[in-house]
């Protein structure tokens, strides 16, 4: 073992005693609730195909117990509180007790020193995100079958490899931070607010546009839903030239509905509301108007990412992660060496 | 004191002010646009299919709600920031030591430094709070969902009471570790974990749930804006029948199974006829239909309770800090 990575075994031990005794309860958790659930699973399944009614059972059917589910949905703040507790006191503490200095004129140069005590930080980082993804990922399976909601954000965030990049960079900012402002709790303060800031950025912003989304189009009357875990993006009516139709929710008249959507009968051309009539639809009204919309070119929409897809977004979405933690980690780099002892 | 408390945390009072403006532009704004398509949507939703297809509708905007669901962590940031290096960071500085030796007693320099953050914190919580609650004003008003978990906790008193536990808990904790960032770790799960135990699992035994039954013939009453634990069937001799989360045929979260045979066939059939059947059928056999629930006029009783017990936390928090400052050497 080189004489860093004592060191930062010395300095951290406490700290990976805490993570690991954390990372086990939570094993042990998901483990035996996870067993639960997939048994739970496989008889319903079982059960419905029995009476032929596992069309609705993703509305008759609650997965676990909500407590349990709670702390699933609440491991999206993982990678914040191993930024905050890990990476910002990294660098933060040395110059707050004086050691950096101590530490700087060793034998041992400060691109080391910082190579080896920032690296074995940003593995942990990367090893504590994975495993509880991981174990997240695993518990969620029979879930994400019945609901079909893993491209969901909120989901998303919490399965497959994104956490590890969000841990990777959750970190990475700690440190920086804690170069910069050489004061633990600022570091901790700026590495919070920056990490929910930037995440929310590109979850709200920038991921839907990914890869460019496709739209499916559908007669008026009847609808459309993505196959598989889709994530819709956008959905509503256009007329033949492509341009939207507005749709007001709140409608007193007649609506033409479809399964997920709607549209008034006084959002469409006036011939066609002529054809509506006054009352209610009777089934001759009805087919009028739709026919007449139809003759009007107007059709309902859906935007969404494929299922397939999936992959390739979390790939993204964790490849900007990692890349942005490299930019922080080369800014550390600038920072600590040019830095007055 | 007052005035080195005040020197002391200057900055810190800044960057909130900023944050708090921040956040109050967003949700005057979005609340505003809210307030405009709730009156809209009133004037035709009602005339159209009453109430009912209003619900169905949604209402807000996204960086609104958004912001609302975050507002739940802040009493979490108080307590990390403000009352975590409260006694930390001084005994980590050895400041302590200067301002110990002082003609300032200690209990004198810990009352007035806690006071005035605790102060801070249960006004940044409750202003927090109040705008959280005018924005939320039509959503209850629409979904009447203000009594459930999650939206009782970011609404009415109940986050200033989070607020000052978490600023007593992050003073308690930094005056037994004596470390900054252990006390900002210990503030981070006690807190997330009690707030958890009390949401799931004491929350609602804070008074005894009201339980109504009726018969399947008769309109169901409105159970608008309360707190419904459990709903399902009762047997004749007035105890609920086991449910069967596990999916399969049930009737009202009942496996079919273990209603009276005659009835079993009624109510699996789909014909409105056999429905009605299958409902008089059990009405005559003695089963009855049952909803578990807190009345909705208990809600300012169950923000009251829950404030109360985590200010008296606090009080023990902060007793205990007391004890530890009192008898820590110098």
């Amino acid at each position: 073992m080189s004489a860093m990575t004592w060191i930062f075994w010395r300095q951290y031990r406490a700290q990976a005693a805490i993570a690991g005794t954390l990372l086990a309860a939570l094993a042990a958790l998901l483990v035996i609730t996870g067993v639960q659930v997939a048994s739970q699973w496989h008889s319903a399944l079982a059960a419905c195909t029995a009476s032929h009614s596992c069309g609705n059972l993703s509305s008759t059917l609650f997965l676990g117990s909500h407590a349990v589910g709670f702390l699933v949905i609440m491991t999206l703040g993982v990678p914040a509180v191993v930024g905050m507790l890990l990476g910002a006191p990294l660098l933060a503490q040395e110059f707050e007790a004086g050691t950096s200095q101590f530490a700087w004129t060793q034998s041992i140069t400060r691109r080391r020193w910082l190579a080896a005590k920032a690296g074995w930080l940003l593995l942990a980082a990367a090893a504590v995100g994975g495993v509880v993804s991981g174990l997240v990922t695993w518990w969620s399976g029979p879930d994400n079958a019945l609901q079909a909601n893993a491209f969901d954000p909120g989901r998303f965030d919490i399965m497959g490899i994104a956490p590890v990049g969000y841990a990777v960079f959750a970190a990475a900012l700690g440190i920086t931070a804690g170069a910069l402002l050489r004061r633990t709790l600022p570091a901790i303060g700026l590495t919070l607010a920056g990490f929910i800031a930037i995440r929310s950025v590109i979850y709200i912003l920038v991921r839907p546009h990914f890869l460019t989304p496709v739209t499916s189009y559908f007669p008026l009357g009847s609808g459309f839903s993505p196959a598989g875990s889709g994530w819709q993006l956008a959905s509503g009516f256009v007329g033949a030239s492509g341009q939207p139709i507005s749709t007001p929710q709140s409608t007193s008249g007649q609506v033409i509905s479809g399964p997920g959507v709607s549209i008034p009968v006084s959002s469409l051309p006036a011939p066609c509301q002529a054809a509506a009539g006054n009352g209610p639809f009777t089934r001759a009204t009805y087919h009028a108007v739709v026919s007449c919309a139809q003759a009007h070119g107007i059709r309902g929409y859906v935007t969404y990412q494929p299922a397939s897809r999936y992959w390739a977004f979390q790939g993204i979405e964790t490849g900007i992660f990692v890349l942005l933690a490299a930019v922080l980690i080369a800014v550390t780099f600038v920072v600590i060496s040019r830095r007055d002892a | 004191m007052t005035w080195l408390v005040w020197r002391q945390y200057r900055l810190q009072a800044a960057a909130a002010a900023v944050l708090l403006a921040g956040f109050a532009a967003v949700m005057v704004v979005s609340g505003l646009q809210m307030a405009s398509q709730w009156h809209s949507m009133l004037g035709s939703c009602t005339s159209g299919g009453g109430q009912s297809s209003c619900a169905e509708m949604p209402l807000g905007n996204a960086i609104g709600h958004d912001f609302e669901v975050l507002s739940v962590i802040v009493p979490a940031i108080l307590g990390i920031f403000l009352g975590a290096p409260l006694v930390a960071s001084e005994i980590e500085n050895g400041t302590n030591q200067y301002a110990w030796t002082q003609t300032v007693t200690r209990t004198r320099w810990l009352t007035i430094k806690a006071g005035w953050l605790l102060l801070a914190a249960a006004v940044w919580g409750g202003a927090v709070a109040a705008l959280v609650t005018w924005w939320s004003g039509p959503r209850n008003a629409l979904y009447g969902d203000a009594f459930q978990p999650n939206y009782f906790d970011v609404q009415g008193i109940v986050p200033v009471g989070y607020a000052v536990f978490a600023t007593s808990l992050g003073i308690a904790a930094g005056a037994l570790l004596r470390r900054t960032v252990a006390a900002i770790a210990v503030v981070l799960g006690v807190f997330i974990g009690l707030r958890l135990v009390i949401d799931d699992l004491v929350r609602q035994h804070f008074m005894p749930a009201v339980t109504s039954y009726m018969g399947f013939l008769s309109t169901p009453g409105t159970l608008a804006r309360s707190w419904v634990l459990a709903t399902g069937i009762a047997g004749p001799n007035g105890r609920p029948l086991p449910q069967n989360p596990g999916g399969g045929d049930t009737f009202n979260g009942v496996p079919v199974a273990s209603l009276p045979h005659a009835c079993q066939e009624l109510i699996t059939q789909v014909s409105r006829q056999a429905t009605i059947a299958g409902d008089r059928c059990l009405d005559a056999a003695g089963y009855r239909l049952y909803d578990t629930y807190q009345p909705a006029n208990r809600y300012w009783a169950f923000q009251g309770i829950e404030t109360g017990v985590f200010v008296a936390l606090a009080a023990v928090l902060l007793a205990v800090t007391y004890t530890v400052v009192r008898r820590r050497d110098a």
